[in-house]
């Protein structure tokens, strides 16, 4: 692995009030490459994510993207975050505008994209999440697949470097589910760059380069699937994976 | 966000609403609303046929367009104050957040006739000092063209119509402050999340996503404020401002019809009243369809 890493987490710490979230975590994600992060609840994950796009600021530590130190500035910050997709657990889609407003709105107003060219790469992307036909809806109109897909195609709309999937399936129907899988598979496929927080062990094993498994704000274990999987070290790992899978 | 209910749910719902008996339907007919209309318009025939009630009315209605400009001006207004301090209220800023809550605090403890008093008397009278203090110290700095307006600017020159929109826009403003506050309040973190993950700055955020939303939820209440402030206004004619309630009480004053001047002039204020609920109402219903 010569690459340089697309994000570099260098030992930070993260803490609400006397809750320790993140306790020295230091990680590298390399481009083309997808890390899932697993964990019981409460272990860090999403504070981990968050702190990626700053959406979470870390309390000591640093955190570089493409070699550019996230230093608190509010510009450094928006550009940054304009070339990181995110992907939320309860989607928020903006209610008030239609589907392709939703995908459109930070083209023009970020990346100051023309209209025409906004629009077409929105259809392009609601053709590549399977639901182009919904393009003139309002969200609240979709099932909670079809939303985090559009939320999907929103994040992807932007041209990302890499995107974030914050728990994106867990508000989920289970029925809901395989659809979001399944498009999050085909852009893992496509060798987007993807840290994915989830409980699904299924398409962990499917789709990561690297899994990473988190507890009380430490990464425990880092390896593939199949060594975390099938051959963990940790007792704790072990653990959490005996009671993930038992049911 | 707000839950959408299921098609067959809203179905079954209007099914049972269907289902209503007549006598149900009798029980929950807005009967008061039949005898609000009834009240106006036979008072409205009262007027048409009797010189006494005509008179009155045709002499009232002289400060109709006073009390109808100083309702839409001031609460204009009041709008960008209460925006300005309804973010301000919510702000990330120590001193603005607490700017904007001894404004609002300031003005919710003293009654509004009291305030329009004091604005009128006191703080334009007081702004105005303040202005020419600056003017003359411009003026000595060498800062003229900048100077001149402000020192020939004179407390006697400041029409009481204006005193009274400057009063009531400073007061309302406080009120709606809180509305917006509650509005912008009511829209879930994950809104303005979503937009600054895009890049989105805080302002772009506010202004595309935000504000959008929070106003469409207030705006009943924005409406009920505007009612609220088209009655206050009558508070304005303590200034001698010539709104309805001040030529009625002219008019009740020099021909002693008091009680034909003061049903005419109660009718006046609740068929505008109605009118301005209705169309709140509708607006609200229209808003709220098209949510979904």
């Amino acid at each position: 692995m010569n690459a340089k890493p697309m994000i570099e987490i260098k030992n930070i710490y993260k803490h609400f009030g006397p809750v320790r979230a993140l306790d020295g975590v230091s990680l590298k994600v390399y481009p083309g490459r997808v890390m899932v992060i697993i964990g019981p609840s409460g272990s860090g994950k999403s504070t981990l994510l968050r702190c990626m796009n700053h959406m979470e600021v870390e309390n000591k530590g640093e955190v570089w993207v493409e070699g550019e130190l996230l230093n608190g500035t509010q510009k450094n910050l928006n550009r940054i975050r304009s070339e990181i997709g995110m992907v939320f657990q309860l989607f928020n889609l903006y209610p008030h505008l239609t589907v392709l407003e939703n995908i459109t709105l930070a083209q023009r107003i970020v990346k100051k994209v023309s209209k025409k060219e906004a629009i077409e790469n929105a259809m392009h992307q609601l053709q590549r999440v399977g639901i182009a036909e919904k393009a003139d809806v309002h969200p609240q109109k979709l099932s909670g697949g079809q939303q985090q897909r559009v939320a999907i195609a929103r994040a992807l709309a932007m041209k990302p470097k890499i995107m974030l999937f914050d728990e994106p399936t867990s508000a989920l129907d289970p029925e809901m589910i395989k659809e979001v899988l399944d498009v999050m598979l085909l852009l893992a496929k496509e060798g987007i760059t993807m840290v994915v927080v989830t409980h699904e062990m299924g398409f962990a094993r499917a789709a990561a380069d690297e899994v990473i498994f988190m507890d009380e704000g430490l990464i425990v274990e880092h390896g593939t699937p199949e060594q975390l999987f099938d051959h963990p070290i940790h007792p704790r790992t072990k653990q959490f994976l005996s009671q993930i899978l038992a049911h | 966000m707000i839950e959408e209910t299921s098609p067959a749910l809203r179905d079954r719902v209007q099914i049972s609403m269907d289902k209503k008996s007549l006598r149900q339907k009798l029980k929950d007919f807005p009967w008061w609303f039949v005898a609000l209309l009834m009240i106006i318009f036979s008072s409205y025939v009262l007027i048409a046929i009797n010189p006494k009630y005509k008179d009155a009315f045709l002499f009232i209605r002289i400060g109709l367009s006073t009390t109808i400009t100083t309702t839409l001006s001031a609460f204009f207004i009041a709008l960008i104050i209460g925006l300005i301090t309804g973010l301000g209220r919510i702000s990330q800023s120590v001193f603005f957040r607490n700017l904007a809550t001894l404004y609002v605090e300031f003005i919710r403890g003293v009654p509004m006739l009291v305030l329009i008093f004091f604005i009128a008397f006191a703080g334009v009278p007081g702004v105005v000092d303040g202005l020419n203090v600056i003017g003359h110290w411009l003026q000595s700095i060498g800062v003229n063209f900048l100077a001149a307006p402000l020192i020939t600017l004179e407390n006697k020159n400041i029409d009481m119509t204006v005193r009274a929109v400057i009063a009531l826009s400073v007061t309302y403003g406080a009120f709606l402050a809180e509305i917006f506050r509650a509005g912008i309040q009511s829209i879930g973190y994950g809104q303005m999340e979503a937009a600054r993950s895009q890049g989105m700055s805080f302002w772009q955020a506010m202004y595309y996503i935000i504000l959008p939303q929070a106003i469409r939820n207030v705006l009943p209440a924005l409406g009920n404020d505007f009612v609220a402030m088209l009655k206050d206004t009558s508070l304005v004619s303590v200034l001698a401002v010539r709104d309805i309630t001040q030529v009625a009480r002219l008019y009740a004053g020099r021909s002693f019809r008091y009680e034909e001047t003061y049903t005419t002039l109660v009718i006046m204020y609740l068929s505008m009243t109605v009118i301005l609920s209705l169309l709140v109402k509708y607006l609200e219903r229209r808003y709220h369809r098209s949510e979904r």
